[in-house]
Formats: C-alpha cells, structure tokens, sequence
C-alpha cells in the first residue's frame, strides 16, 4: 500500500478519528465536581508555610515532586550531550556577517534588558510564575540572537563551546549536591525545611529553602543545553553534503 | 467551555497520529509528533481548571484551581521539546546524507 | 536510602564525566572504570536490599500522596540484578573496544543505566513516565552512535515510534489523573477500582498500546529489527538483553497493580499479542539473510515467550517469565556480542558468507553453539527449563494456544539456528589477519556457562522454590499498600 494512496488515507483518517470519539467517551464518562480533590486541597492549603514559596507551583515542582525535575533537566542533557555528539564531527566552515547595522546597533541597546529578564524570571522563580526553565529558555533566546544578528562567528568568539559545556555540568551536579545535603541529613534527598534550610518569610526573595537555589542550577543547565542544541545545528552554514561513513561497521 | 477544550485537545492528537502515519516529508512527521504532543498538554492543563478560579499564586482571593496538572504539563513540554530537537538534529543529519527529505527516496525507512 | 543512591549515583557520574574531560584529561580511563564499578555495586546492593522485605524511600520527606515514593520489592529486585549484570557486561566489551576516546558514549550510557534503575524502583506513574523518557532518549541516542547512514535511520525510526508510545503512556497517565486526581501506585491501586467502567477501558488500552510500543510485541514492532541490528556489538547486547525487559518490568507492575481485579482482560490482551509475537517472529526470522536481523527478530519471537508467561496472570507465570528474562539476557547478549565479532572478522554480516569460522575462532564457535542450543532449548540447558516453566504455567492457566505455540515457535526457531551453525562449520576461506578479542570472549565465555550453571541449577528444588517467591510477592498488592500507605 503506497502511503499516498487515497484509500491508505481514507483508511488511517478514519482509524484516527475512531481513536478520538472512543477517548471522548472516556472523558463524558468523568463527573466534573467544581472542587479541588486529591492532594491539591493539601497543596493549596498548606504549601506556603511548608515550603516558604509563595507561588505553589514552583513549590510542587521544586519541593514535593523535586525529583520529576532533576528527571526532566537531566532529558534536556541527554539531549544536549547527544546532539553535541552527532555534529561534533562537523567542521566549522563558514559564518555568516549577520544582518545591517541598523539592527546590530538596535540589538546592543536591548540585550542588558533581556539579561535582566531573564535573569528576573529564575531569580523569582518562587514568588512569581517563571522559575528556572523559563528563564533559562530565554536566555538561550538571548544567544540565539547573538547568532542571528552578528553572525555565529562572532557567538563563539564571545561564548566558547566549552565554557558552555561546563555551566551546564556545574548546574547539574549543583542540583544534585543540594540534594545530597538532604539525604545526608537524614530527611531524605531532595528535602527542603526538614533538612534545615531557612524557610523564611513569605512573600520575601529570601525564602523558600533550597527553591532560589534550585532554580539558579537548573537556570544554568537549561540555558547552556538549549544554546549548545542551536550552535551545533548552525555550526555548518554551507549546505554540503558531507562523506558520510560508508561502512556499516557490525 | 471545558467540553469544548477537551474536544478539541483530542482531535488535534488524532490529527498529529494521521500526520505521522501518512505524510511523506520526514519534516511533517516531525511536526506531527509536536502536534500530539501540545494535544496532550492541553488535555492535562484542562483537567485542573475550575469554574471561577484563580491561579494558584499567593495572594489569592477566590477558589485556587489545580496546581498539580499545571507542573506536569511544565516538565512534559521540557520532554517534548527534547525530543522533537533530537528528531530534528537526526532528519538535518538525513537531509546531509541523501540531498532529499523524502520518505519513499530513503531506504531504510520505510515500512 | 538505597533506591535513591541507585538512581542518582549513575546520573552524577554522567553529569561529572564532563567535568573530568575538561580538567583532568588523563584521569579519565580509570575514572571511567571505577565509575562503572561503584554504579555495579550499588545497583546490586539497591537489590539485595528490596529482597528481606519492602525497601520504601520517601523522597523529600513527604509522605506516599504528596510527594514520591520508591519501592524496592523482590520483583524489581531481580530486573535490579538482570540490569546491572547486562549493563556491565555491554561495558566491559564496549571499554575492551574503544576504551575512553567517545566521552559522550559513556555520558550516554550512565544516565541509560540511571533511568534504569529508576524505572525499576518508582513508584509513582509521573515519574515513571520521566526516567521513561530519559531511557528512551539514551537508547535512540546510542543506536545512532555510530553515525553510519543505517544507524542514523533506525535511530530516527526507533525515535518516531518511540515518541508515539510515550505520548499514549502520558495520555493514560493524563486519564488515570483526571479519574482519580492522585499519581501514587499505590493509592491508585486502591482508588481506581471506583473509576467509571469506559474511562478505565480508555486508561488500559493508552498504557497497554504505549507499552506494547516500547517493548516492541509484534504488530508494532517495525523499529525492533532495524534499531539492533544497526547499532554497534555492545549496543545491540544492551538493548536486547535488558532494555526491552525494563519495559516489560513496567508493563508487568502497571498491569499488576492496577488491572488485576478491574479489567482482567487486559492480561488475555497481553497473552494473546505474546503468542502473535512468537508467531511473527519466528516466521520473520525464518526469511533473513542477516545474522544481526535475524537476531532481532529472534528477540521478538522470545519477548512474545515472556508475555505470554506475564499474561497467565499467576504467580508461577510471573516467575517463569521473570526466570526466562534473564536466560534471554545471557543468551541473546552472548549471540549478539559473538554474532558482532565474527562479522566484523568476515567484513560482512550476510549468512551464507560466514563460512569457515570454526578453524578460524573455534572458541567463539563453541561458544556460539551453546548459547544457540540453550536459545533453541534443548534439554539440560536454561532455555530449555525456562520454556518448560512457561508451558506449566499457560497450562495451569488455561492458556493452550500459548502451550502451542511455545512448542511450535521451538520447531521453527531450530531450523534457522541450524541454518546459521551449518555455515558456521562449513569449510572456507578464513580471514587472513587475526586481532584479539579479550574483553568480548571472556564475556561470552562467562554467558555461556551461566546458561549451563542456570540449566542445571533450575532443577534442585531449593532454588526454584527460592526464585518463585518472585511470583508470590508480584502479586502481593495487599503488602505493597501497606508497605508504602505507612503514615
């Protein structure tokens, strides 16, 4: 069957849409109560003085499900170290001189202000919606534009490969260690307040326990991945065909 | 209104299953697995929300709707976005390859 | 406290491995050595551990409904110990081959073994579905390692495929939450028995389709014989050998937990996708002219063996399929790592061109031929014993048509077996240069010899009776409540 035949279509569209309208009767099926159930009401109702943070969100991800994190920040390394390892035989050849004047200038002015966004959103993290893949994301943003305007020549002079590699290891194992803190007081890894750390007052910066902290580490990580991920996808500018390994090596 | 939501969180996943399974140019696969994947996401968001709610931030004055769905969709849209770079980065290595992104000219994928 | 160092004491070594190769270049063979070992030590120390009695960690502090739990039971115990010993025999060849030069391969292949392991010990299905994705990402990442076109496409078809599987695994997470608004295994093994009947049809067919996918059972298992056979030796080893168990691990605890009492129809589903695995594969296996191929259809056929031994339901089931995962373990990794090599020697890995390997290589022969025969299942050997607890168990439940088709799947997988030997022995012109292969004979060596020593030892009644409280203790989902609902 030729995959774009009309009946090979017919056929897996009307597959599909079966899928659906059984999914959709697994949904009518639910009662909606207009209330919270489960471990939300838990949540909602003692998160701030439990864990000093003020927006509960991040104190879910950073403090009762903290390891779903470190699980989720170490899929962005996997992926980053992987995507590392597929371009890294790729010779840097050619750079582009970037776009005009006008907007080399106009972007000189803008980027201390997209620093300080970005920097806002981690730093924040526990008081307001943001936290450290946010801010990290809009930091890689920041380097992606530094590609784009002036050329990725000029991205890799300002930025080595290498200093981003090691950001992105420190903010690993920086999670990792803060971890450790807890489990070596014996409240358990990944424990904020009771493994003693100062939970503040609510509503401050200073506050939240191990939740700034954990924000900054993984600020870094996602930050140096995502622009790793970009620089080694741009580092050919010319589109040849490179010798590809002929051997199917067993 | 949240019917409606999930009506159509799972007909864009039905639409992103159809786009990977028929479409030719390994781009479009590509972009099928986002589509499913936002499809999911929107379902998870939906099934916290409750009718007059607030977000869940300090200082709240109202009904605070669910927390917990919305820090599962923030760690499956980091996955998501993983895998679909890592989907990418192979299909540029293809493309290096073979001139072509499309799906009958490279052998060993089909079937 | 030791599920926890089981999964982040891998993860830390894939995070430093960097750090090593930008400071302290020259350390980093050893480091990479003694890594490996310290991760083996723990792994195996996280299973003796889980198998007295329950080993529950409460991550944080906070208990079963707020925060994450990990469980070690006698069930994760032994994928535990199948896990360690087929990651650090596919490190020992893979260190014998290219000792330290591909760093990223070894980042790689710690955080594999760190999702691993977390897999094995989680209890809660969000997390779950996170070192899922972790696991997945590795194993696309390591099949396209070697960056030949044919790696770099069975990588993106293993990664389509797999994206699709972990998106049904996320949409019946994304169910089982809206049904019941909790993510513990253990309160969701009480709570959603009072879910409403189609919404837990829905829940069953998204985690059973996503997992099938994953495990790479017969209808949709197109990226199995590309992705292990284009992968490197070691690669192939690893992902045959304990990758697809992990995923049959989680299938098993899923189905287990949750759909034992409620939906006892998903364990039929379960059955009757092994019995078409073992159809299909074998057949499959029958047409190939390429030994890694055939090899991985040949993993198909034996994943159907081990669902079917799942699927009973029971617990002696259970315990024949866990038995007969780890003979596939030491069998198929010795056929893959043998299989490699001697095609690497013969610069091919078409069949009828293997000729004359016995004078050339006798010991990877020899070796060959016992694992051949233990996969084929004579009678002294594992495979046989393992096949044999597996009829027992269809049959004690009920199951006929899986009894046949175990019997009929050993028929056919003997014809090519003998198929691959006959040219093995046949005379030919061997290769003229020879370069040893220490690391990877030892290992093969020592797996051939397992599988006698497993043979023999699954018949004194002791160690069997031992080895089948692994069944008792699956099925114990009273026990694993209490252990973890403690407040």
């Amino acid at each position: 069957m030729h995959r774009s035949s009309v009946f090979f279509r017919l056929a897996t569209l009307l597959f599909c849409l079966c899928l659906g309208w059984w999914f959709w009767k697994g949904i009518e099926a639910l009662e909606h109560t207009g209330t919270l159930t489960g471990p939300a009401v838990h949540y909602v109702a003692r998160a701030a003085e439990e864990t000093g943070a003020s927006n509960l969100v991040s104190a879910i991800l950073f403090d009762y499900r903290a390891l779903d994190t470190l699980g989720e920040a170490t899929v962005i390394y996997t992926a980053v170290c992987g995507i590392a390892m597929l371009f890294s035989r790729s010779k840097y050849r050619k750079s582009s001189t970037g776009l005009s004047f006008i907007v080399k200038r106009g972007l000189g002015f803008v980027i201390p202000f997209i620093l300080l966004y970005a920097a806002g959103i981690v730093l924040m993290g526990h008081l307001t919606p943001g936290g450290g893949f946010q801010g990290g994301a809009v930091f890689a943003t920041m380097t992606i534009l530094f590609c784009i305007v002036y050329g990725s020549n000029f991205e890799a002079a300002r930025i080595n490969p290498k200093i981003k590699e090691f950001i992105e290891s420190t903010g690993a194992v920086m999670f990792t260690l803060i971890g450790l803190v807890g489990l070596i007081a014996g409240a358990g890894f990944l424990a904020n307040s009771a493994a003693g750390f100062p939970t503040g007052r609510v509503g401050s910066v200073l506050s939240g326990g191990t939740i700034p902290l954990l924000n900054i580490a993984v600020g870094m990580k996602v930050g140096a991945g995502l622009s790793t991920i970009f620089y080694s996808m741009v580092k050919l500018l010319e589109v040849k065909y490179e010798d590809a390994v002929e051997v199917d090596r067993p | 209104m949240i019917k409606l939501s999930y009506a159509t969180a799972i007909f864009i996943f039905c639409i992103g299953l159809y786009t990977i399974i028929s479409k030719r140019n390994l781009f479009k696969t590509v972009i099928g697995l986002a589509i499913m994947e936002s499809a999911v996401l929107l379902l998870i968001v939906t099934s916290g929300y409750i009718p007059g709610g607030v977000p869940p931030l300090l200082p709240m004055n109202g009904v605070a709707v669910n927390p917990l769905p919305q820090a599962f969709t923030l760690t499956a849209i980091v996955i998501g976005a993983s895998d679909v770079a890592l989907a990418l980065a192979l299909v540029i290595k293809l493309h290096r390859r073979y001139g072509t992104v499309d799906l009958d000219k490279i052998r060993g994928l089909r079937g | 406290m030791m599920p926890v160092l089981a999964v982040i004491v891998p993860m830390s070594w894939g995070f430093i491995i960097p750090l090593v190769y930008l400071f302290r270049r020259k350390l980093l063979d050893q480091a990479i050595l003694l890594f490996a070992f310290i991760s083996f030590m723990v792994t195996l120390a996280t299973a003796f551990s889980g198998w007295q009695g329950y080993n529950v960690a409460f991550l944080g502090g906070w208990s079963a409904g707020l925060g994450i739990v990990f469980v070690v039971d006698k069930l994760s115990a032994a994928f535990l110990v199948l896990a360690a010993t087929g990651s650090g025999a596919a490190f020992l060849v893979s260190y014998g081959r290219f000792r330290a030069d591909p760093w990223r391969y070894y980042v790689i292949f710690f955080l594999l073994q760190s999702a691993m392991n977390g897999i094995l010990v989680t209890g809660d299905m969000f997390t779950l579905f996170v070192f899922y994705e972790i696991f997945s990402l590795a194993a696309y990442l390591l099949v396209s390692f070697t960056m030949s076109w044919q790696a770099i496409e069975a990588g993106l078809k293993y990664l389509v495929l797999g994206t699709i599987g972990a998106f049904f695994i996320l949409l019946g997470t994304a169910y089982i939450f809206m049904a019941t608004g909790a993510l513990n295994m253990a309160i969701l093994s009480v709570s959603l028995p009072q879910a409403p009947p189609e919404t837990l049809t829905v829940i069953a067919a998204c985690l059973l389709i996503g997992l099938f996918i994953k495990i790479g059972a017969f209808p949709v298992h197109f990226w199995l014989p590309d992705a292990h056979s284009s992968a490197q030796t070691a690669v192939s080893a690893l992902l045959s050998g304990v990758v697809v168990k992990v995923s049959i691990y989680a299938l098993a605890r899923v189905s287990l937990l949750f759909f034992l009492e409620t939906r006892p129809a998903a364990f039929t589903v379960i059955t009757s996708i092994g019995i078409l695995s073992i159809l299909g594969g074998h057949l499959m296996a029958l047409r190939q002219e390429d030994i890694k191929r055939l090899l991985a259809f040949s993993t198909v056929a034996q994943i159907g063996y081990i669902l079917t031994g799942v699927g009973t339901g029971t617990a002696a089931g259970i315990t024949a399929a866990v038995f007969h995962a780890f003979n596939h373990m030491f069998m198929k990794g010795g056929l893959f790592i043998t299989a490699g090599q001697l095609s690497e020697d013969m610069k091919t890995r078409n069949i009828s061109q293997l000729r004359g390997l016995y004078r050339h290589r006798p010991g990877f022969v020899i070796a060959f031929t016992v694992l051949a025969a233990a996969i084929v299942g004579i009678p002294p050997l594992n495979g046989f014993m393992g096949k044999w607890y597996l009829m027992l168990a269809s049959v004690d439940a009920g199951n006929i048509v899986s009894a046949l088709a175990l019997a009929a799947g050993t028929v056919i997988s003997a014809f090519y077996y003998l198929r691959i030997l006959s040219s093995l022995y046949s005379p030919g012109v061997p290769p003229s240069r020879r370069k040893p292969f220490y690391w990877p004979f030892r290992v093969t060596v020592t797996f051939a010899v397992f599988c006698v020593l497993l043979g023999l030892t699954a018949f004194m009644p002791p160690v069997w009776k031992a080895f089948s409280t692994i069944g008792t203790c699956a099925l114990d989902t009273t026990a694993y409540i209490a252990a973890v609902l403690v407040e």
